[in-house]
This record gives C-alpha cells, structure tokens and sequence, in this order.
C-alpha cells in the first residue's frame, strides 16, 4: 500500500484537542502552610469562568483544607484554562501523525505501565473510553485508576497538540517559497510521529515482531502497603 | 452492588418503587453480614427516580446531557454519573459523600459531575438523612441522630431542645415550663403559641450555650448543695452524686448560685419576671411612642398576654427579641434606648426653631 508523498500533509487545523470532546488536562500542585494538595482532572473549557471558583471552594470544603487553597486553586486552574485558550485561535498541522502513548503512572495501590499507540488525527478518539476499557480488561478494582489514565493520556495528547502548533509556527516562518515544507512537517511533527508510509510498506508486515511484544504489553502491579510509602517518599523528594 | 436494596420511606413520604413493572422481579437482597436490612430512605418528591430511566425531571434540570450539543454530552455519559453517583452513596447511606470523593472516580470533566452531583443532592437521593436538623456542631453525629430521630422529638435532651409549638430546635434560649413539661422556642412563647389553660408565667427562660450546658433544674441544685455538704471540696465526688453534670458545670453552677435572702425569694421568681416583663412594656412603649408619635398612654398594667397579639409586628418582634435576649439584657438595653433618644430630642431641639418636637418628646417621655 503506497501512499502518494503529498497526502502526508493536510491543510492546517484550529487548534483543539485532538480527542472527541474538547476537555482539558489540569493538573494542580500547591504547597501552603506546610500542607501539599496535588490533583489532576479534566476540565470541560467551555464551562463558564464562575465554575472555577465554585470548584475551588468545594474542594476546600471537601479535603477540609484551609481556606488559603481556595484562591490559589482558583488560580492555577485559571492559568492554565488561560494558556489553553491562547493556544486555540492558532493552526496546528497533525499530518498523518501515529504517535505513541506511555502511561507510567501510580494511582493507590496500583501501579500502570502501559505502551500503546494512538491516532492524532482521529478527532474522535476518546480517552476516557480507552480508559474504561483498560480498566474492565484489566480487572482494576480501584476505582481512581479510570480517571486518571484518561487523565494521562490526555496530558500526552495535550502536550503534543501543543508541540504541533510551536511547529505549525515555525514552518510557517521558514516556509517562504520553501517546497521542502511538506517534508519538513512530517518529520518536524514529533520524532516519535510513526512514519505511516515506512510502515505500510509493501514488504513489510503490520504484525509486530515477537521480540518488541514486552514493549507493548500493559503491566498492572498491586503494591504493598510499604512500597507505597517507599516510592511516595521518592517522588516527594524529586518534586522537592 | 448488584443488588438492589429495598427503598423504604420516612414517615410521611411515599413508596418509591425501583423497579419498572416490566423487569423482572428483583432477586431477594443478600443481606450483609449486619443483622438490619438494607433501607434508604427517598424523600417523595423524587419518587421519580430510577435506575432504569430518565424521567423529565432530569432532562429539565441538566440540559446540557440532553441537547446533543456537545459529543461526550449525552444520556448515557449522565447514566453513568448518576449511576455511579448514588451507587457510591448507598453503599453506605449513613455517610455522607462528598463531591471530591466522587469525581476522583468518575472518569469525565469535572464541571459536569458536579453539576450531576449537585442535583442530586438537592432531590435527596445522595446525603438524604431523614432526621432532625441537627446544630452544626453536631454535624459528626448526623449517624446517631438519624437513629434517635424517632425519640428526640419531645425528651428534654440536655444538647438538644425541641420546640413543642412549632417542632424546630431552640437555639440561644427556649421557655421551659415543669408543670406541663413543655418547651417553647423564644418565637412560639411570646406568640402564646402553647395549649389554652398552659399560661405565659409558667415559663421561665432557659439559656442555651454553646456547649449546650442545660439549666439546673430545683431538684439538681438540691442535690448539689447536698453533695457540697457531704463531701466538700471534692468536686469529682459532687459531680458524681449530681445526676448528669459534669465537675466543671457544678463548680460554675455554685458560684453562681444566690445566697441567703435572695435564695428564700426563689419561689416569688416567676412573678418577678412578669414584673420585669411588664417593666419592660412600658420603656418598649415609650420607643415606639416616640417613633410613632403615637398618644398611646402608659395604662399598660396588664399582663403578658399583649406580647401574643401579633398585630403590631414591631411590638412583636421586641417582645420576641427581649424574650429571646433575657430580662436583665433588655430591660438595659431599653433604658439605654430611652436615655439616648431623648438625648437627640434634646440636642435637635436646641438651637433650632423647632419647639414642637422638645414638647411632644417631654410629653412622650415617661420620665
């Protein structure tokens, strides 16, 4: 299956997350008076600004933390609702990008390691389903995992969309008569893009080779109570 | 929880079936380990839910999931919020859930479940304890006061004070009366809202604290002033022989306590406070007589019942807040009032054309 060399690049998109419902990955880190409150949830941009506060003050009032959080909570959600926003007038060229999603992450008890890949230029993919699925597929017990897988991929995607318009700007600078711009996209979108047209080649086989399976393969570890402590204790001090 | 609990209903709710008469009929519950069975409660106006179905209701309080405007919007994204959502509740109904809580489950934005959350709180399917409202310190508690919910009704509890006019708790003071055993809130006593025969002087003012310290009822203090003389200074021992208080509350009760003459004239104290209450009456009229520029004469040597004659709701709402505040605190605060516009009378009146005024507030003033 060969593909023609210019249907790799497509005319640029409006920025937005390339998923099916437009939600943000907001991930909230605050220290104050000794007391530390991390989160991380998706956040729909088109709720109203009132929202924010509103949230900020029922999580105070739920994790009972003093009302020093509220405020700050507000504002980094804010921020980064903000920094969003100022990404989405601008273009963004996804190409024929297959780009590939690692989830390392702890969530309780359970520890996720996870390698698969993902379709940029479907706008309808959805990670909250893939996270659903994993979940079920796994046999997960732990009702937080959900969420925060979806959140994971979500971020990733994020920070890829992001990437994509940086680039889509720089090409833009450069591409003054420049027909190498085609090219230049594809490979400028992201080392780690999979080159659709290496793949598919015809004397190559879709099948992945044995020898790369343990790459791809989804590892679900139930931890003990003290290796929980022991790597909470870690990532506290790398954060610190 | 893949059984369905039976839902049963307070008194003075209705049925609500969970099931559609088109399902099959539910699988009897295994009942957990605990002997009681598995009951929620549902208040009758959300008689409508159910798992199977979204009723208009629903539809009508969270369009967003029935407008087809966004994608991840939609009927059955709501389904598994809700679901979700009051599942997680009833896993354990006699605690309450917290919107936190949840959305670290739930796999969506968070806007939406909350907003999911929220109307479902307020239609009383999640965090619905069908109890008395309880003080907020109490807030701990809401598990047991669920259970005595039943008998807190009309016992003289000392942290908890229903009124038996009008059935709400009675906060900063209530009117008790031993005869007839009843509590009145400060409201329903100055309206006379208690039996006919049951008279306003029957009652005397009862302070609630903070720390809901009751009164000390003629037979406590009786046996406190005994446990003094028994045991003296050991206040454990005293506490111990004073049924229900504490070594602090009989320390603090003694000092208070009046002594010698003042003692014997205890009897006399429900006269005493209808005198301050009628004392009260006229320094009450002379404010409003002054407000009003009313010739209403000072022949006010009636009883209490005036205060129960809602017509004038300023009156009222003075007798309410002076019954509410004590004798000693309104009678002060009265006098105050008087000294103080008959003050601004007087200063108005000086230097200014208006004679008129100083007359009538000479007039007017009952000193």
């Amino acid at each position: 299956m060969k593909l023609p060399a210019t249907s790799s690049s497509k005319a640029p998109v409006k920025f937005r997350m390339p998923t099916a419902d437009n939600l943000v990955p907001i991930r909230l880190d605050i220290e104050t008076e000794g007391q530390r409150y991390k989160d991380a949830f998706t956040w729909n941009p088109s709720d109203p600004d009132s929202e924010v506060v509103v949230f900020a003050k029922r999580t105070v009032r739920d994790l009972k933390l003093p009302p020093q959080f509220i405020t700050q909570i507000a504002q980094s959600i804010q921020t980064q609702l903000t920094e969003f926003r100022s990404y989405e007038g601008q273009d963004m060229y996804t190409a024929e990008k297959i780009v590939p999603i690692k989830l390392d992450l702890r969530v309780n008890h359970t520890l996720i390691k996870d390698h698969f890949l993902w379709d940029l230029n479907n706008y309808e993919s959805d990670p909250e389903e893939f996270a659903r699925t994993f979940c079920n597929d796994m046999g997960i017990e732990d009702p937080e995992v959900g969420p925060a897988v979806a959140f994971a991929i979500r971020e990733q995607l994020y920070e890829i969309a992001i990437q994509s318009v940086a680039s889509a700007r720089e090409i833009k600078i450069s591409k003054k008569g420049r027909r190498g711009a085609e090219h230049a996209i594809s490979s400028k979108g992201g080392g780690n893009a999979l080159d659709l047209m290496k793949l598919f080649r015809y004397n190559s086989s879709v099948v992945r080779k044995r020898k790369e399976w343990y790459v791809y393969e989804p590892i679900v570890d139930i931890l003990s109570n003290e290796e929980v402590d022991a790597l909470e204790a870690r990532e506290d001090r790398n954060t610190r | 929880m893949a059984a369905k609990s039976p839902v049963k209903e307070p008194p003075g709710t209705s049925a609500v079936n969970p099931t559609t008469p088109l399902a099959p009929p539910p699988v009897k519950p295994e009942l957990p380990s605990s002997s009681e069975p598995d009951v929620v409660n549902v208040p009758s106006y959300s008689r409508w839910f159910s798992f199977d179905s979204i009723s208009e209701c629903e539809v009508k309080f969270l369009p967003e999931f029935f407008d087809s405007r966004s994608p991840s919007k939609n009927p059955r994204v709501y389904r598994y919020y809700r679901d979700s959502i009051v599942k997680h509740y009833r896993e354990n109904p006699s605690r309450k859930i917290t919107f936190t809580d949840v959305r670290r489950t739930l796999v969506g934005d968070v806007g939406s479940i909350r907003r999911v959350f929220d109307f479902l709180e307020t239609w009383g399917l999640i965090n619905y304890f069908a109890s008395v409202k309880t003080l907020k310190w109490e807030d701990k508690e809401t598990k047991s006061s669920a259970a005595s919910a039943e008998s807190s009704s009309a016992l003289k509890e000392t942290s908890k004070r229903l009124c038996n006019g009008c059935k709400t708790l009675c906060t900063i003071a209530c009117f008790a009366c031993d005869k007839y055993d009843l509590t009145l809130c400060a409201r329903c006593y100055v309206r006379g809202n208690h039996r006919v025969g049951v008279s306003s002087s029957d009652f005397r003012r009862v302070e609630i604290s903070e720390e809901a310290r009751s009164d000390w009822t003629e037979k406590e203090t009786l046996q406190l002033l005994e446990a003094i003389m028994h045991f003296g200074d050991d206040w454990r021992k005293v506490a111990q022989h004073v049924s229900g208080k504490s070594e602090k509350d009989c320390i603090t009760h003694f000092i208070k306590l009046p002594f010698g003459q003042e003692f014997i004239c205890k009897e006399s104290d429900s006269e005493d406070v209808d005198n301050k209450f009628f004392s009260i009456n006229n320094p009450s009229d002379a404010v409003s007589e002054s407000e009003n520029v009313g010739a209403t004469s000072p022949s006010k040597r009636m009883r209490l019942t005036p205060l129960a004659d809602a017509s004038n709701p300023i009156m009222a709402q003075a007798a309410f807040l002076s019954a509410l505040a004590g004798v000693e605190i309104a009678e002060v605060a009265a006098r105050a009032a008087v000294t103080t516009l008959s003050d601004v009378d007087d200063r108005a009146s000086k230097g200014s054309l208006m004679r008129n005024t100083r007359q009538q507030g000479m007039n007017s003033n009952p000193s």
